[in-house]
């Protein structure tokens, strides 16, 4: 009888030791990350059938488990996904922002100094401090665009190491937590009983894995589960890890991607099918944000060059030389795909600043010939011409050349029209009496003329006109016929355009017959600003997107839309900030340790462990007295 | 719900860290004085600004382009008004000689006064302005654009005109070139200039005639010839007669919609011409008035013609003042439009800080406001916390 009650107490002494043992685990693990609460369940044990009923016999330790819910676990490790994703493209974003965040030095206010200084000489062309001024602000306008796309390129490199060292942490991670899977199978199938701390290690480490890239998990019968990234690149299946590395883009060398090892030793690319975590993030980063401004820059760039260029060719400077390049530029760049198999080589050039777009493009050989697609929107756009150096295919504002030997089916070339633009851009003028202030020609009417009729200052519409300087004089025949040099007989209309020799001017009023007018060259205008003037008016003329943009629109929307980026990417993460912490509470309010309810565990399982000390106590006490009784 | 005690430590730190990001962000503000410190503050805010920042500079361009022209302007207006002067003092030479009083030797001495202003004139005319650039040479601003020769004077210079930008829309020459200014004065009264024979034996004199009928004038060179002390034929330049009358001291000579009056007693076979109006120089002007002082006044014909030339050449002084005027006023009207451009445009400068102060400054009242209340948060957030986490069963075991 009492044997029996002693057992029971004996049981249950054991039973609350075990719980205290659990708690005081809780207890001390309070601050362990990825650490689930745990609780010692108990189990009555079988009882004993007596003539009168069945006596009980105490308590026996079914488990000890660990408090988790995998579906709130998944939902942590989703949200924790995408707020890194966002946290690592916000970061990136922000820091772009800073740097055109300067109104002061910023890009459009040295545009604008670069303008005022072009100003300055028109108000004052012969003067060569003026010019010199103006020198220096083109440079100091190259130095700020080059320095803008330097800082674009630093953050292109740290994108590129951040790549590489993220793809070492998801392979290191992917091995423990697959060696963690083998350790889990084997304790669970030795002992019969959860491997709960283990468990917790692991799941852990896929909460870590989560930080750098979208998982998704299927648990298996034996405890261990399988790990997949991506679209379902399966990373790691029971003990067995793949390894996640960078491969060089198939088209620029210089540029990695993500890809995975499978077990036969092949390396996949798989950087299109990667989303999430800092991994998804840096590659959001880089593709929607990076690659544009750097487009963008190089578009601004370009039509810097080409709109200065063109005016400064149509002037003459203060030597009476035709202006030559004002600003150098970088060339599209074009980049042949590693598999192609033909020899054809390729081209491209700027045709029309005016239809360039900050877009890059693909040019695939066909069955039938070339197509090009934008990468952006993945868009076809028609090829106009042959593609041979005579008639090379023209599309938005390119001109592209194939040459070398034939291209097979197959064959790709990726060119990227302004993404190198900015590193070459340059002021080709050194000499300040090279700036091409005035206009090569000049008008006059005769001092003799009676009539009415006067003479516009003239254009220059083909700068590379050979007779573009020599003299010529239009003289009238009667009111309504002029001669050109003494030859013809040309009908006159007041105001409408007279085009030779590469240069245009009007005649308006009521000429008399007899009245001459005289176009010359205009070396020793020194003093003549219309070719200033002139670049003035394009550098602030309507010159992109076929004349819906001005080079001070384009730098705005940059930094604007930089702007907008930043200001929602900043709003989605502290968004999706809130939403992983409410994520994190829930599954915290599950497995999370609370010390007062510790506290009052150990409180309780203290006083039946006392209780149960009381119960030997008395079992001794009631064997005493059974012994004093029999020893008389 | 169950709260663990690691959320209640990590929800309360998130709090502070929160709100303190916030306190750090009104500090920049404050500090900066501005309220977007990075276009990611305010987008569209942002770009806005750079529009504006944009439109002031481009303003405070416009104002230094304008006074550019302005102080260009100002030179050729005062070397206008020396010019006027000039002309009024040989105005005054030239009615001087005209009174008949003066014997050769006077109007040697006049010739004499007039040569030197002819080459103050040229000095004029060959000014340069504040840059060392010649005012009137119109593009080739370092060419000297006038030099004296035989009769008058040669213009190096060209006829263009260099415009300024003021406004968005706006261009204002800064300047004529000198050969509007000095060189092309229609002669005579602006359609016909009239002339006497150089033969004349009579004391006829003609004046510088009138246009009665516009639309009845043929443009060409007509000689009123003589055939007797009283008759006269006008003769076109193929001697075809498109007018003949009787002359009468006094009389008007009317034909082609023209009239001109001829005084004293011309001599059978004297002539006088009528030519139409081509354009004569300021400089050829002064000088054909010293050559008209230089030439003998012996006989009736000899003053005469002399009368007549003086004649002309008071004509085309007066025409040559009106032409300075127009083009003084011309320089005026060019000086006024830039003044008010002027006041636009600080105008709108004060417009645009305004809107680029409210859209970029800080409202330094709001932003204390909001740094105290952020900072009330703080702290309250902070010794909540400290309260909050001290709180443990385990105290009272």
């Amino acid at each position: 009888m009492a044997t029996n009650f002693l057992s029971t107490g004996i049981s249950g002494l054991l039973a609350f030791q075990r719980a205290l043992d659990t708690t005081s685990h809780n207890i001390a693990n309070v601050g362990t990350e990825g650490y689930s609460r745990q609780r010692t369940e108990f189990l009555t044990r079988p009882a004993t059938l007596t003539g009168n009923g069945y006596v009980g016999n105490g308590v026996e330790i079914a488990t000890t488990r660990r408090i988790y819910d995998d579906l709130l676990a998944g939902q942590v490790r989703t949200s924790s996904s995408t707020f890194s994703s966002m946290d690592t493209f916000a970061t990136y974003v922000n820091r772009v922002n800073n740097l055109f965040s300067d109104t002061t030095t910023g890009l459009s206010a040295t545009l604008q100094k670069f303008v005022n200084a072009l100003q300055d000489v028109t108000n004052n062309p012969s003067s060569i401090a003026s010019r010199q001024v103006l020198l220096s602000e083109a440079g100091g306008l190259t130095d700020r665009l080059k320095s803008y796309d330097a800082q674009l390129a630093t953050f292109d490199q740290q994108v590129e190491s951040q790549l590489k060292s993220e793809a070492t942490e998801i392979s290191t991670l992917a091995s423990s937590i697959a060696q963690l899977n083998q350790e889990i199978t084997n304790s669970q199938a030795r002992f019969g009983q959860p491997a709960n701390d283990l468990l917790d290690q692991r799941d852990h480490l896929i909460d870590q894995l989560s930080t750098h890239i979208d998982v998704s998990t299927v648990a298996q019968g034996d405890g261990s589960v399988n790990v997949f990234i991506g679209t379902g690149q399966a990373l790691v299946v029971g003990a067995t890890a793949s390894k996640v590395t960078t491969v060089a883009d198939a088209y620029d060398a210089t540029r990695h991607g993500i890809g995975i090892i499978q077990p036969g030793g092949n390396t996949v690319n798989v950087t299109g099918s990667m989303s999430g975590g800092t991994l998804g993030g840096l590659l959001d980063f880089r593709s929607h944000v990076l690659d544009p401004a750097r487009n963008a820059l190089g578009r601004i760039s370009v039509a810097l060059a080409d709109v200065m260029n063109e005016q400064h060719r149509e002037g003459i400077d203060l030597n009476g030389a035709l202006g030559g390049d004002f600003f150098g530029i970088g060339a599209p760049t074009v980049l042949g795909n590693t598999a192609n198999t033909g020899g054809a080589t390729v081209t491209a050039s700027i045709a029309d600043a005016g239809a360039l777009t900050e877009a890059n493009y693909y040019l695939e050989k066909t069955a039938t010939g070339w197509s090009l697609k934008r990468d952006d929107t993945g868009a076809s756009i028609t090829l106009s011409g042959t593609g041979t150096a005579a008639d090379p295919f023209t599309a938005d504002g390119l001109s592209i050349v194939i040459g070398g030997t034939a291209a097979n089916t197959g064959d790709r070339f990726l060119i990227q029209p302004t993404r190198s633009a900015t590193a070459g851009l340059a002021v080709l003028v050194t000499d300040p009496g090279k700036i091409a202030a005035a206009a090569p020609i000049r008008t006059e009417a005769a001092a003799a003329n009676t009539g009415s009729g006067k003479i516009s200052a003239g254009t220059v519409v083909d700068a590379s006109d050979p007779a573009l300087r020599s003299t010529v004089t239009i003289q009238f025949t009667d009111a309504t016929h002029y001669t050109v040099n003494g030859a013809g007989s040309f009908t006159y209309t007041s105001g409408s355009p007279i085009t030779i020799n590469g240069w245009q001017v009007e005649i308006s009023g009521a000429p008399a017959a007899g009245d001459a007018f005289t176009i010359k060259d205009n070396s020793g205008g020194t003093g003549d600003n219309r070719n200033a003037q002139a670049l003035v008016d394009s550098l602030n003329a309507k010159v992109l997107d076929s004349g819906t943009t001005s080079i001070n629109d384009a730098t705005t929307r940059l930094i604007g839309g930089i702007g907008v980026t930043a200001r929602q990417a900043q709003a989605s993460r502290d968004a999706q900030s809130v939403i992983k912490q409410e994520a994190v509470d829930a599954r915290d309010s599950v497995s999370g340790v609370n010390l007062d309810e510790e506290a009052a565990n150990m409180l309780r399982y203290q006083q039946a462990y006392q209780a149960a000390a009381q119960i030997i106590s008395v079992a001794n006490t009631l064997f005493d007295s059974l012994l004093a009784a029999t020893r008389r | 719900m169950r709260i663990s005690t690691a959320a209640l430590h990590n929800a309360a730190i998130l709090q502070i860290t929160d709100r303190t990001a916030a306190l750090v962000k009104t500090q920049n503000q404050l500090a900066s004085g501005k309220r977007i410190v990075t276009p990611a503050d305010d987008p569209t805010g942002a770009v806005q600004a750079l529009g504006l920042d944009r439109a002031l500079a481009q303003s405070q361009q416009y104002g230094r382009n304008a006074d550019a022209a302005k102080s260009r302007l100002s030179f050729e207006e005062q070397a206008l008004a020396d010019t006027t002067t000039l002309l009024d003092r040989v105005r005054v030479l030239a009615l001087q000689a005209n009174s008949g009083a003066l014997d050769s030797v006077g109007r040697q001495s006049i010739a004499t006064e007039l040569q030197t202003r002819l080459g103050e004139l040229v000095d004029i005319a060959n000014r340069r302005d504040g840059n060392g650039e010649y005012l009137f040479s119109g593009y080739a601003t370092s060419t000297q654009p006038f030099a004296l020769s035989g009769g008058g004077a040669t213009y190096s210079g060209d006829q263009g005109v260099r415009l300024l930008q003021t406004s968005d829309n706006q261009k204002i020459a800064d300047g004529h070139p000198g050969s509007t200014v000095f060189m092309d004065i229609p002669q005579g009264n602006g359609t016909f200039v009239t002339g006497v024979g150089a033969a004349n034996t009579g004391s006829g004199i003609i004046d510088a005639g009138s246009v009665t009928d516009r639309s009845a004038w043929v443009p060409d060179t007509y000689t009123i010839s003589f055939t007797s002390e009283t008759t006269y034929d006008v003769l076109d330049s193929s001697s075809n007669v498109v007018a003949s009358g009787t002359y009468a001291p006094d009389g008007a000579i009317a034909f082609n919609g023209i009239q001109v009056q001829l005084s004293g007693a011309p001599a059978a076979g004297d002539t006088f011409t009528v030519t139409p109006s081509g354009k004569q120089d300021i400089f050829t002007t002064i000088s054909n008035l010293i050559t008209t002082l230089g030439r003998p006044a012996d006989t009736d014909a000899d003053n005469a013609r002399f009368v007549t030339e003086i004649g002309t050449a008071l004509a085309q002084l007066d025409r040559t003042q009106e032409h300075i005027s127009t083009v003084r006023a011309e320089v005026g009207g060019r000086l006024s439009v830039l003044d008010s451009a002027a006041d636009t445009r600080a105008d709108r400068e004060l417009d645009l800080q305004t809107a680029l102060g409210s859209l970029r400054d800080l409202d330094y009242a709001d932003a204390i406001a909001r740094l105290n209340m952020q900072l009330t948060g703080l702290q309250a957030a902070q010794q909540s916390y400290t309260k909050i986490s001290q709180l443990s069963l385990f105290n009272y075991i």
